[in-house]
């Protein structure tokens, strides 16, 4: 990595000597613990709660309950504690605050309620039959229809009929949602595990009734959250605060790691029933994705399972339809490439299973079937990388050397087998506003009200606005995490770089502007008179580019602007996008699998992604792996299972919900492929998601290929492979 | 999370004094205690931590090895007597848990380790173990990672520990001490099954602890083998160990024990007796292998354990035979 | 059934070299007493119960889980948590290497993984590659950093990555 733009993390050392400090470890005197008491039952209600072992225990402070739980202003999200209803197992229905976090939880063990359990809806399976139509899926409508599939495939050469399953999953970001919540006499003081500081703030302010500007939202440093501290964390975080109010004190909820499978949501299991039709050549002539998802019985969810099926590929008749089912069961939400996960596991499984019907080879099908134009949407592509990340990825792999058929590679008693899939995410933006700072010392600061939770964002935001103004980047400071600061953009679904990065680009090119006013302007300074457009930024300089006069930053900041000097931006994005925006990409992987004993390893991990512009290749490619890794804990481990009976998540615990280990890590191996957008503002794609997308469905083909048995459920374990004597 | 009482004893005698208060513990690594604390399904008033006792020593001596009861984990599987004699006790150890844990946990509480049933460990009833009476959730619920020997309609909760599974193999015996006095008992019969009271688990009474581990020394090379999903850091699926001697072509003695199929660690007699004084060679194996599930009962979802138990035994009777 | 109270007790942990006089019920863990009682928040609670690493100490130069013991049974006990890794302003070798190969994204497991990393070493573990991946299987990262990981190790440990 010798790429100038590969910098370290610029907030690496306060990590690796634990001085970062996250939401839960806020310092704040007085500060009071709480602690949840969970309904154990799946629908019912409470009937009585006695808290009177509690509050003789010592530290004890106080209990909320729906009983004295004041109202709150505006229903901004689904809120705790509003009545006696249960809805699903693990809902809290007290909360217990104490003077530590261990009495609070003590205490909160110690409370009695009595419940009247109700007949709950548990088990998705019975439930298929009452499937309905949700408002949207995702961002994406929830049925589409182009040319007539169920003609196409009648009359198709090839016709496949397939039906997929994917498991629930949680996002278990490493660090557990947390809030602090600190009631000022003019000011709500939030200190929370969020995604979206803005967005957690305009959900409190609804919530309580409060102008914006009456509460500020800090998170300085996340530990995660690959979609669970978004919306889904509103009603836990709100509830904290609400129990700040109650006490009078500044109150810390933090969620223990069970309670991070039940009430920060979870990836939802789909049933996908997916026909494809193709003519002798493996040319698609028809797709019908139906897929059915649960959602709660209290709000309405469905990840936008079928986009890949609708657009992926060149195809005249394609159909899709989302379906929900109402569950007694935690609310879904969206995890790390919804939607496209799961759904791209069933198309690119199927793509496989056509390929291997045809006796083609995948890749050769895919090529075969490449999208000039997204006919779902009826716009050309912005750009479309698609087919050099094809072949950059098959080289770097080694594809060409792939026998067609299955069992055909061995290392020992293992047989190896390798699989692909394409890859694409859809580009999304939104506003942000961002600020430029020149401070008295000549220093840079960036402020922009986002958050880096393990992205790379706080570095690439101070790059850009080094590029621009060219300052080595240990110069610049960067703020983020604030509401006090201008508004950025939410981190979750690739939109956070592309949608700062026009705004930060902005505003530091109008402070350049203005320093180039300012050195040609300030009577004291040597460039005094010189034609603006000879004179640029140059290494904490604005230096003459014809002679050799230059003014330093710090020197010109300190003479002319002892204030600093500060720039802000705001951009929007064009919402009439004439294109069709996607990142694209192709993963390529190896497995060996013990066909007697069924174990499966994964050996190599190769991916290409072409994904617009590239600000940092450093953190670009650990973003990339990281998506990957998701991607094998999806294919392998991952399974967040509710028991039927009981309507409890089963194992909720991190040592039987198992996400991938060092142990479990294959070689990895990605690819970058430069490309200019001109549609796009600065370029950006966004990367975060792409790498879960299509690696469950490279890693299943890679079993097939391993050991001639199809599997098209996820997680893949032990026992659907076991298939050798 | 009840509130619990602590004592340090300084001596083995202040131990064994204590222990027999109600509701007392022992404690040492704490490495299976305090998850269970704290998700409410252990709920000891008064901790006695032994781990300052001089119980951790390995000895190797002539004739077999003995443990100590507070050795940790890690050092039993450093441990160059262990490695050359017992590899299967190192190989356990190793694919136990994590590095952390390994460096904490002890071979007393290795030995006690309470099932990972995913009822049991989140609490959730019918529970024989949570709630004696009750009945069992797993039987008719998700059963997977479930028990197919041993098990009944009152429990079918899998024992969860690989060493105790090596030790079985190789006919471990286990020392107990109370101010009663001093008892030594196969490890095989220090597990009770589950039968009508699954909550008692150990022959163990109350004031009575285990203060050592002996094994004998044997010919022959011994392994074990663990499957699972995940590379590292997961409970068995299944776990075989081996303990092979080969003289002649033919199987001198052969001690065989499964881990992830039992409601104990398991002793497979059938496939033993099959083996011993038979010509080692993959046929026989195989056809001893082939009964290593005999009597077994599955469930909904671990019926792939039969199967999975029967490659296993196969694959670490060949891979022993290889290395004898 | 009550609860029995059981009040704090005077304790003294030697941590980074340090001798802190505390009290703490005698229920506390380790880790909440490093990062509640002693404001010691490098150490991270990640589920609390053992399974993913985020807590890692070192005591008496060999890794634990600090969520896995009592405050009270590590008295006496060299305790070394990730604020007492750096030599002053000199950072220790893992974590020059942990910046250098980019081997952290959120930050949360980090220290974990480091005092993971550093104990491994001490302890003689690092045989090779394979080995080192075994060995760090008990801290859990969540946003992939584990290649990157492996290869900050490798670089400390003289192994080929």
């Amino acid at each position: 990595m010798n790429d100038s733009r590969s910098a370290p993390r610029l907030e690496a050392r306060l990590k690796v000597t634990g001085q970062a400090r996250y939401s839960a470890e806020t310092q704040i005197p007085g500060l009071l613990h709480a602690a949840l008491v969970t309904a154990p039952i799946a629908r019912g209600r409470v009937t009585d709660i006695d808290a009177s072992r509690a509050e003789r225990l010592p530290g004890f402070v106080a209990i909320m309950t729906h009983e004295n739980a004041a109202p709150l202003a505006r229903a901004a999200a689904v809120l705790h504690l509003q009545g006696p209803e249960v809805r699903f197992a693990g809902e809290p229905v007290a909360v217990v605050i104490a003077r530590s976090p261990i009495a609070a939880r003590r205490a909160a063990a110690a409370v009695d309620v009595v419940y009247e359990a109700e007949p709950a809806a548990t088990d998705f399976d019975l439930f298929l039959g009452e499937a309905y139509a949700p408002r949207t899926a995702g961002r994406t409508p929830t049925d589409s229809l182009r040319g007539d599939p169920e003609d196409a495939l009648a009359r198709a050469r090839v016709s496949l009929d397939l039906r997929y399953e994917t498991a629930a999953n949680n996002h278990h970001p490493m660090e557990p949602q947390s809030v602090i919540a600190d009631w000022g006499p003019d000011l709500l003081t939030v200190y929370t595990t969020t995604q979206a500081v803005f967005a957690h703030r305009a959900a409190i302010a609804g919530a309580f009734g409060l102008e914006v500007e009456k509460v500020r939202v800090v998170c300085e440093y996340l530990g995660g959250g690959f979609g669970a501290k978004g919306g889904a964390w509103y009603p836990g975080m709100i509830l904290g605060i609400q129990l700040a109010r109650h006490v009078g004190a500044p109150v810390r909820l933090e969620l223990t790691r069970a309670q991070m499978f039940t009430l920060v949501g979870r990836r939802q299991e789909t049933r996908q029933h997916l026909r494809l039709g193709a003519d002798g050549d493996g040319r698609l002539t028809a797709i019908a994705l139906d897929t059915v998802a649960p959602t709660s019985t209290y709000a309405e969810y469905a990840d936008a399972v079928a986009t890949t099926a609708r657009m992926m590929y060149a195809c005249p008749n394609v159909a899709t339809t989302h379906r929900l089912v109402r569950l007694n069961a935690p609310q879904p939400n969206p995890m790390r490439a919804p939607g496209e996960g799961p759904g791209s596991f069933a198309l690119e499984s199927a793509m496989d299973e056509l390929a291997h019907e045809l006796q083609l080879d995948p890749l050769e099908l895919r090529l075969r079937n490449f999208a000039v134009r997204d006919q779902n949407a009826d716009l050309s592509w912005s750009s479309n990388g698609l087919r050099e990340c094809y072949q950059v990825g098959a080289e770097a792999f080694g594809w060409a050397g792939r026998p067609l058929a299955p069992g055909a590679l061995r290392d020992g008693r293992r047989t190896l087998g390798w699989g692909m899939a394409a890859v694409c995410y859809p580009v999304y933006s939104m506003a942000s506003a961002a600020s430029v700072a020149l401070e008295s010392d000549g220093g840079i600061v960036v402020r922009c009200g986002t958050q880096d939770m393990g992205t790379g964002t706080i570095t690439v935001l101070g790059q850009l606005a080094a590029a621009i103004l060219d300052v080595p980047l240990a110069r610049v400071r960067v703020e983020i995490g604030d509401t006090l600061l201008p508004e950025g953009p939410y981190s979750g679904g690739s939109i956070a770089t592309a949608s700062f990065t026009p705004a930060v680009e902005a505003a530091a090119r109008d402070l350049r502007t203005r320093l180039i006013t300012l050195a040609s302007t300030d009577p004291a300074s040597s460039l005094l008179g010189e034609a603006q457009p000879d004179l640029v930024l140059e290494d904490g300089h604005v230096r003459s580019l014809t002679g050799n006069r230059s003014e330093s930053l710090a020197a010109l900041a300190g003479r002319a602007a002892p204030g600093g000097l500060e720039a802000f931006a705001q951009t929007t994005p064009d919402p009439d996008r004439p294109v069709s925006a996607f990142g694209f990409g192709a993963v390529f992987a190896e497995v060996a699998v013990d066909p007697e004993l069924g174990e499966v390893r994964l050996k190599r991990l190769t991916a290409a992604y072409a994904a617009g512009r590239i600000l940092n290749p450093l953190l670009a490619r650990s973003q990339y792996v990281g998506g990957l890794i998701g991607g094998i804990g999806m294919a392998l481990h991952e399974a967040t299972v509710d028991d039927k009976a009981s309507g409890r998540v089963l194992g909720d615990n991190l040592a039987d919900y198992l996400i991938p280990v060092q142990a479990d890590m294959p070689a990895f191996d990605v690819h970058m492929i430069h490309e200019d957008d001109p549609h796009l503002p600065g370029g950006i794609k966004g990367i975060g998601m792409l790498g879960t997308v299509g690696t469950a469905g490279a890693i299943a083909n890679a079993v097939f290929h391993a050991t001639g048995v199809r599997i098209r459920r996820l997680p893949i374990r032990i026992e659907d492979c076991i298939v050798q004597a | 999370m009840r509130a619990f009482d602590y004592l340090r004893a300084q001596t083995e005698g202040e131990a064994l004094a204590a222990a027999g208060q109600d509701g007392a513990a022992f404690i040492a690594g704490g490495t299976d205690l305090m998850p269970l604390w704290k998700a409410g399904v252990a709920a000891p008033g008064l901790l006695i931590d032994i781990g300052r006792l001089p119980l951790a020593e390995v000895t190797a001596r002539d004739g077999g090895l003995v443990f100590g009861a507070t050795a940790r984990l890690a050092d039993i599987a450093d441990h160059p007597e262990v490695r050359r004699r017992h590899p299967a006790i190192a190989q356990a150890i190793e694919a136990s848990a994590s590095g952390q844990v390994r460096n904490m946990a002890t071979l007393g509480g290795a030995l006690l380790q309470r099932t990972r049933c995913v009822y049991f460990r989140s609490g959730i009833t019918p529970c024989e173990k949570l709630e004696p009476g009750s009945g069992c959730a797993a039987v008719a619920g998700e059963n997977r990672l479930h028990a197919i020997f041993g098990g009944g309609p009152s429990c079918v909760a899998t024992h969860a520990s690989d060493l105790a599974v090596a030790l079985v193999a190789l006919d471990a015996q286990v020392r107990l001490r109370s101010l009663a006095g001093e008892r030594v008992l196969p490890l095989t019969a220090l597990y009770l099954p589950a039968g009508e009271s699954p909550a008692r688990e150990t022959v163990l009474v109350p004031g009575e602890m285990i203060v050592a581990v002996e094994v004998p020394d044997a010919g022959g090379r011994s392994l074990y083998l663990k499957i699972r999903d995940r590379a590292s850091f997961e409970f068995a699926v299944v776990s075989v160990a081996v303990a092979l001697e080969v003289a002649d072509g033919r199987v001198q003695s052969v001690r065989l024990a499964a881990g992830g199929v039992g409601t104990m660690p398991w002793r497979l007699r059938a496939s033993e007796a099959a083996l011993t004084g038979a010509e080692a060679g993959e046929a026989v194996f195989r056809a001893a292998a082939g009964l290593a599930a005999d009597g077994a009962q599955p469930l909904a979802h671990n019926g792939f354990k039969i199967e999975l138990l029967k490659r296993t035994v196969l694959r670490a009777l060949v891979q022993a035979g290889d290395q004898t | 059934m009550t609860d029995p109270s059981r009040e704090p007790r005077a304790l003294t942990l030697r941590v980074n070299g340090v001798d802190h006089s505390l009290a703490a019920e005698p229920c506390a863990t380790l880790l909440d007493v490093l990062r509640d009682g002693l404001g010691l928040t490098g150490t991270k609670k990640g589920c609390d119960m053992g399974a993913c690493g985020a807590c890692t100490v070192l005591v008496d130069d060999r890794r634990i889980n600090a969520c896995l013991t009592l405050a009270a049974m590590q008295e006496g006990r060299e305790i070394v948590t990730i604020e007492g890794l750096a030599d002053g302003e000199d950072l220790h070798p893992m974590q020059q290497a942990f910046i250098a190969h980019d081997a952290l994204q959120c930050g949360y497991c980090t220290p974990g993984q480091i005092l993971s990393a550093v104990g491994l070493l001490a302890e003689g573990r690092a045989v090779d590659l394979a080995q080192v991946a075994e060995q760090m299987s008990g801290n859990l990262c969540r946003c992939g950093a584990h290649p990157n990981i492996l290869a900050a190790i490798a670089e400390v440990a003289g192994l080929r990555a």
